[in-house]
């Protein structure tokens, strides 16, 4: 039986067009934290349906030099957000000459996000960085802004592919360890370097939203050895103050196609 | 009696009162209505629409193309439309999408650029400054859900820098060496990249003005939204040119064989 | 001051019996404390020039301009309170901006003229304000030529081919009335108006003085900017030695 209200060719019901406010941007980001380290890492491709619109729009920020960003989804409005975070930290450093904590920026953005909740900011975000106690962290948010620490997180359009991978290596889910032993709790960071690379160069194989560039951050607690980060190719520096915090970035290429 | 002299001081709006007319104690209100209440009406769809941008950095600076023709829907209605438009020394907007809004675009530019002209502080907005304030624009009135329906590509040269970035009525951003909107995103985007990339620094503008010509002759046989008449604007350290309207050099005769085109005996 | 005690000088709303405003009088007067300014309507275009006395040493060199741009093509400068003539300049601007908003054109002087006309005039209308304590010179090259306007504190404007206000105005007229300007270049009246300014100012009575000026005609594109460094430099020193010859 026919719906009563269902509408027929004969009476067409009006028909309402509305305006989409969204976009969906591609790529994809990833975080992982180590015992005094983290890294915060992101493709720049940027794309809409089946067009690459730049291969280089980064969409991982320094917000200082123990806070880095990475923001995914619809990329005005990931741009817009950041651009209001590091407005908010301004205007911290003004009132109170320091840098804001990590987990003062975790609480900030999830009550950014929140406020927005009828009317979200499409974006899924992840914040790395170190905490004042001096250990690795990472945040993951939802676009309203519900948030937890972690100790990885992938998003974006692989994270279906990244986030079993980082689960498998990170977390060891699925492996037993040889008797006698256990699992590493932290690992160290040129093994969570090449995780990092290997699951973009993966990423970039089977999804055809990611590729093109790879931009990986790196934080250092205070006092942390380089551990052969000097020896990497095309590393460059970022640190802007003396807290004792450092910030590197290293670039890869992608493929293109 | 209103005792705050700058109430008064409101510029007199000639659209609602041309002589005056109005005591200045009960001048009409133009304050914005409440959206909600008033039932105001937003864009939902563009009427008169241009189609692609297409732009590229050379050598030299920026080039960039649009045609002349304004449509209404499938009709070909404005055939003398200028999509280019030189935004102080060093800046050119280029605009497809619904050509009113690109035209209340260009008067907020102009006057944002008389405003600056006035400061006189000898400081003057180039690309750069000139993108970011229209994304901002655009991004703000999508989020009214108001959007300016366009897609825009801005090109520029200021202080020895080639600039070229897209903004659109999403407020989405993006810079790269070729940038094209609409149709030109699928069909000359793919021509440019691999005639430009890599090249940027090499190509001099006469081969620039070769691949424009190429990628707006073949935007004019496959887009049916287009004109075989554009213009090309150069933004180098000269300053702006905006070219006179030049014309597509086609040949259809190899349409003739085709089924479907022209007179049909079977 | 025959309107002192009386009465009818407290409020910009109140007569005086024989039909007087002493408020807006007392504007004048203001204005006529002022440095001198002039401006030329000439052949080509426009130039204005202000003899800005510097009341202090301290102060920065180019600080507290009276010559401001109100739209591309127009320029005004002021004598008077220097905080009202910024008040009047934002008001111009405000009003150059409406009319291009509605007419997508740029306005004419004249239309600015009597536009910032009527605004000056409603501040001689009530008692809770005080008129403006300004003379404004407006300039401009538009659609019609050039033109030059100038506004008084009473809000009334004439259009002139040459315009002074401020402490100097009558020497600096009679000086204006001697030239042909009419067959002035914008360049020779950049050098004229130099000279004028410099032969109005008190030297003995007044402290020093910062020479303003800007142009408007085809050397600028019909754009309204300060006089360039070059043609500045060689204005000052033909007025210092015309003033060298003259004292002879």
């Amino acid at each position: 039986m026919q719906h009563a209200f269902a509408p027929s060719a004969s009476h067409p019901q009006p028909q309402q067009r509305q305006f989409n406010p969204y976009s969906e941007n591609g790529g994809t980001i990833l975080a992982i934290a180590g015992a005094n380290f983290s890294v915060i890492a992101g493709d720049t491709r940027q794309s809409e349906g089946y067009s690459i619109q730049t291969r280089y729009a980064p969409k991982v920020f320094r917000l200082t030099d123990k806070a880095v960003l990475a923001t995914n989804g619809f990329a005005a409005d990931g741009n817009m957000f950041v651009k209001k975070v590091r407005q908010r930290l301004e205007w911290y450093r003004h009132a109170h000459a320091k840098d804001m904590s990590l987990r003062a920026i975790a609480r900030l953005i999830q009550t950014m996000l929140y406020a927005r909740r009828f009317f979200p900011y499409y974006v899924y975000n992840i914040l790395g960085g170190i905490e004042e106690d001096g250990s690795g962290a990472v945040y993951s948010f939802d676009p309203v802004g519900s948030y937890e620490r972690e100790a990885c997180r992938a998003a974006g359009a692989a994270q279906s592919l990244v986030q079993p991978f980082l689960d498998n290596q990170i977390y060891f889910k699925n492996q037993t360890p040889a008797p006698g032993t256990s699992h590493p709790a932290h690992l160290p960071l040129n093994h969570v370097l090449s995780l990092v690379i290997d699951s973009f160069t993966s990423a970039t194989e089977r999804h055809i939203e990611v590729g093109d560039g790879l931009e990986m951050y790196v934080v250092l607690a205070k006092g942390t050895p380089l551990q052969g980060l000097d020896a990497i190719q095309g590393i460059t520096e970022m640190t802007a103050t003396d807290d004792g915090e450092r910030m590197f970035i290293i670039r890869r290429n992608l493929k293109r196609d | 009696m209103d005792h705050f002299p700058l109430n008064w001081g409101r510029p007199r709006n000639d659209a609602v009162d041309s002589y005056s007319t109005y005591p200045i104690t009960q001048r009409p209100n133009h304050a914005p209505k409440d959206a909600f209440s008033a039932g105001i009406q937003h864009t939902q769809q563009p009427i008169v629409t241009g189609t692609s941008v297409l732009a590229i950095k050379f050598k030299d600076g920026i080039m960039m193309a649009a045609d002349n023709l304004a449509s209404y829907g499938s009709l070909a209605r404005f055939r003398d439309i200028q999509r280019l438009h030189a935004v102080g020394e060093h800046t050119v907007l280029g605009a497809g999408g619904d050509m009113s809004d690109f035209q209340y675009i260009q008067s907020i530019l102009d006057e944002l650029m008389i405003d600056e002209f006035a400061a006189g502080d000898g400081h003057a907005l180039g690309p750069a400054e000139v993108h970011n304030y229209l994304s901002e624009l655009m991004y703000a009135r999508r989020s009214k859900m108001n959007p300016l329906w366009n897609a825009m590509l801005v090109g520029g040269f200021k202080d020895g820098q080639r600039f070229l970035a897209y903004v659109d009525m999403l407020g989405t951003t993006y810079s790269a060496s070729t940038l094209a909107t609409g149709y030109g995103a699928h069909i000359a985007q793919p021509l440019l990249r691999r005639a430009v990339e890599g090249r940027e620094d090499t190509l001099d503008e006469e081969e620039a003005r070769k691949i424009i010509e190429q990628s707006m002759k073949v935007l004019f046989y496959r887009d049916a939204r287009s004109l075989d008449k554009y213009q090309i604007a150069t933004i180098t350290a000269a300053g702006v040119h905006i070219s006179d309207s030049l014309q597509i050099e086609t040949s259809w005769s190899f349409a003739e064989g085709l089924r479907g085109y022209g007179a049909q005996t079977q | 001051m025959t309107s002192i005690g009386t009465g009818y000088d407290l409020s910009a709303s109140t007569y005086s019996p024989d039909g007087r405003i002493f408020q807006v009088e007392y504007a004048n007067k203001a204005v006529e404390n002022s440095g001198t300014a002039i401006g030329l309507k000439v052949k080509d275009g426009v130039v204005l020039a202000v003899e800005k006395l510097v009341h202090s040493k301290l102060l920065v060199p180019g600080a507290n301009r009276r010559i401001q741009t109100v739209d591309r093509h127009i320029g005004l400068a002021t004598a008077g309170l220097p905080a009202d003539g910024r008040t009047v300049a934002s008001r111009a601007r405000d009003e150059a901006a409406n009319f291009r908003d509605v007419y997508r054109s740029p306005p004419t002087l004249k239309t600015v003229a009597d536009r910032l006309g009527h605004f000056v005039q409603m501040y001689t209308l009530y008692s809770s304000v005080r008129p403006f304590g300004i003379s404004t010179i407006l300039g401009a090259v538009d659609k019609d030529g050039p033109a030059l306007y100038v506004i008084e504190p009473s809000g009334v404007f004439f259009g002139y081919h040459g315009a002074a206000v401020g402490k100097g105005r009558q020497l600096a007229k009679t000086e204006l009335e001697k030239l042909k300007l009419s067959e002035l270049t914008a360049r020779e009246a950049v050098i004229e108006a130099a000279r004028i300014i410099y032969l109005v100012h008190e030297d003995a009575k007044e402290k020093e003085f910062e020479l303003e000026m800007s142009w408007i005609g085809p050397e600028t594109n019909n754009q309204h900017v300060a006089v360039p460094q070059d043609l500045f430099n060689e204005a000052e020193a033909k007025a210092r030695e015309a003033l060298v010859s003259g004292l002879e």
